[in-house]
């Protein structure tokens, strides 16, 4: 049983606050990722809750009790660092039972225990070898054996996987979290690529300059984003966002984008939601997916023309050009064969989210 | 005639490579050197020749000519012709009790001030691998002995060890304890002496050893729970050992040279080491051909000594 709470933590680099009143509660069991750009405070974070680093202000407990006055060791958290950290003069199995021997073990049991941990993660048989030896995967193998070994309270992992090439990520990504599954400790992961926090995430934290933006779900952060920040940084390919105005038609409404001439359809009941939240201006933002585009006219679907055609394997990223502002837009491959081709397209309502511009806020409006 | 493949066309000469062509192509040839026809290779020339004649004048040279004298009975003030006398100056020497004796004082000084900079040398550089207020400035200061003349830190020193009004004496309260005359203390006054001026430089190859380690291995060990002694025996030891060992390599050849200290410093005969030793018996007893033999076993028992070092070294490398 191990939970994690940060209570107003805020540090200080200097004059730089890198953390700005971070107020988090994480479960036992619980795999949490902390996603933002680099720079936005998450590595900061992990590390102070590690104990590498001390914070200025606020609480760091778990399991109910401050710990910001103890020293890393004394916080039973292990952590995987993304330069793997492996002690370059010993071997796999030395590396491993570090942890074990500094607390004093019993050979026999530090033996066994090295032994199970490397079948876990299948690394058996590079025991006797030296890290400078291994590849990139094996060497967060064996990190990842080291931080398993003693049985930790919690785990801590900064983007442990972000060295490695694309391919091995996908491999490790999976493997990470059939280790979780298979293990079940806290786990807080600290990475910046999207995909891997929805992946892997029972809950994601977005930070942003040092402040929270939102905590969820995977499903959460991306089919209801909090902000504008969190609506642009979660998803890929990127949400389209842009100025929008509402303006009412007799059966329904039209939301107009950027400086189109004519608007999107949107049902009436769209005036009453955003009516409640009176006042600047307004911002829609639309997932590629939500933009649906046919060959023929039809009711509520407005011509338009295509720009740039990317083609992703699975499905096309398409521009479509509407006034001066661009809509980008999944299809099935090659249903666009290429630029300047005139097609109709439709904004799926269930799928807009609106934002107050000044603010950067959601709206909450659920269609 | 086919050009070979992968070669840069131009400077294929007679199908194989001509080395001043290939230096010519690299010179800049906006720069003075092209301009007065010089190639790459005449700069490198330039350097290596004169650097090659000194060695060879200064070095080589006498270096085999010493070879030579230790097998004749050549005095170099004396103008009577030498004879060559084979294996008996090796044969003296090493039957002679006195150089046994110089041996072992010389052994007991390489232990003693070696070890004594080992120690004081890495502690130091233990307390300043940290930041704190003026840290460059007291560097320098600890670094200042090892830039002295050794004759004058030996001069300096027997003042600090003068019996009647020396600081040491007064400091430890020896009363009039002679440092230097007496038999049994004047070889380790020595040493101390040369643990001072020496200290610095292991201090430094250690610093420099120490600030190689990365940060991210102490993280990785203070995560691991691991205390402060089992960190520096498990990995900071073990990651500074070879820089420590090339420190131990460079002290322990010039530990066994001292001279200057130690001939300043006391003339009792405990502490005359081979180095004096030698000197008196080249320029005191003129027995050139007799000298060169000693500075001959000196040399095979300073390279023996090193070359056990090296291997020891790249084991350590390789781990």
């Amino acid at each position: 049983m191990t939970q994690i709470e940060l209570r107003g933590v805020q540090k200080f680099f200097g004059a730089v606050q890198v953390i700005k009143d971070l107020n988090l509660k994480i479960s036992d069991n619980e795999f949490i990722v902390l996603l933002g750009q680099s720079g936005c405070g998450k590595t900061t974070t992990l590390r102070a809750i590690a104990g590498l680093e001390t914070i200025d202000e606020g609480d760091i407990l778990i399991d109910g009790k401050p710990v910001q006055h103890l020293k890393a060791a004394d916080r039973d958290i292990a952590m995987v660092f993304q330069s793997f950290s492996l002690y370059p003069h010993m071997s796999v199995y030395e590396n491993i039972a570090f942890p074990l021997r500094a607390t004093r073990k019993s050979k026999a049991e530090i033996d066994s225990e090295v032994r199970s941990v490397a079948k876990t993660l299948q690394i058996s048989d590079l025991l006797g070898k030296k890290p400078s030896a291994l590849s990139g995967g094996d060497m967060q193998r064996v990190a990842i054996g080291r931080a398993l070994v003693r049985r930790p309270k919690a785990m801590l992992m900064d983007e442990p996987i972000g060295a490695l090439d694309a391919k091995l990520r996908e491999e490790m990504r999976a493997e990470i979290k059939r280790l979780h599954i298979k293990q079940g400790s806290t786990t807080i992961y600290v990475t910046h690529d999207q995909i891997e926090a929805m992946s892997l995430a029972d809950r994601i934290v977005i930070m942003h300059e040092g402040v929270l933006q939102q905590v969820g779900t995977p499903d959460e952060v991306y089919s209801r984003p909090a902000n504008l920040f969190v609506a642009q940084f979660v998803g890929s390919p990127v949400m389209n966002v842009t100025d929008a105005a509402v303006a009412e038609k007799a059966s329904s409404v039209s939301v107009t984008v950027g400086d189109a001439a004519t608007g999107f359809e949107f049902p009436s009941t769209l005036l009453s939601k955003l009516n409640v939240h009176a006042g600047g201006g307004l911002a829609l933002g639309i997932r590629p997916e939500g933009v649906l585009i046919r060959r023929e006219a039809a009711d509520g679907f407005m011509a338009v023309e295509t720009q740039i055609v990317e083609p992703l394997g699975s499905f096309d990223i398409v521009d479509l050009k509407v006034g001066s502002n661009m809509l980008r837009a999944r299809t099935k491959s090659g249903f666009i064969s290429g630029p300047g081709e005139k097609v109709f397209a439709r904004i799926d309502p269930t799928q807009a989210h609106f934002f107050d511009k000044a603010s950067g806020k959601s709206l909450e409006v659920r269609l | 005639m086919p050009e070979e493949e992968g070669s840069p066309s131009g400077i294929l000469v007679s199908g194989r490579y001509s080395l001043a062509s290939v230096a010519l192509t690299n010179l800049d040839p906006a720069s003075r050197a092209a301009a007065r026809g010089w190639s790459d290779l005449t700069i490198r020339n330039m350097f290596i020749i004169p650097t090659l004649a000194f060695l060879i004048v200064f070095n080589i040279f006498p270096l085999i000519y010493s070879l030579g004298y230790s097998f004749t009975n050549f005095a170099a003030n004396r103008s009577e012709p030498w004879q060559f006398v084979g294996l008996q100056n090796y044969r003296e020497l090493l039957s002679d009790d006195h150089i046994w004796s110089n041996f072992i004082i010389t052994a007991k000084y390489v232990i003693v001030s070696v070890a004594g900079q080992m120690i004081v040398g890495f502690g130091l550089a233990l307390l300043l691998n940290r930041s704190f207020p003026m840290k460059g400035l007291i560097t320098t200061l600890l670094l200042l002995p090892m830039m002295m003349s050794a004759a004058v830190v030996g001069l300096f020193w027997q003042l600090l060890y003068s019996p009647s009004w020396g600081p040491i004496n007064y400091a430890f309260g020896l009363g009039d304890f002679a440092w230097l005359s007496n038999p049994d203390s004047a070889l380790y006054a020595v040493a101390i002496t040369d643990i001072w001026m020496w200290s610095p430089f292991v201090m430094l190859l250690s610093l420099a050893g120490l600030s190689a380690v990365p940060q991210h291995l102490y993280e990785a060990a203070a995560i691991d729970r691991a205390g402060r002694w089992y960190t520096f025996t498990r990995i900071t030891l073990p990651l500074v050992s070879p820089i420590l060992l090339i420190a131990l390599i460079f002290r322990t050849m010039e530990a066994f040279k001292t001279f200057d200290i130690a001939y300043t410093m006391t003339t009792q005969p405990t502490a005359e080491l081979l180095a004096i030793r030698l000197y008196k018996q080249a320029f005191q007893q003129w027995d050139t051909g007799k000298s060169c033999a000693l500075a001959y076993i000196v040399l095979i028992m300073v390279l023996a000594i090193t070359n056990l070092y090296v291997k020891y070294l790249n084991r350590v490398k390789e781990r």
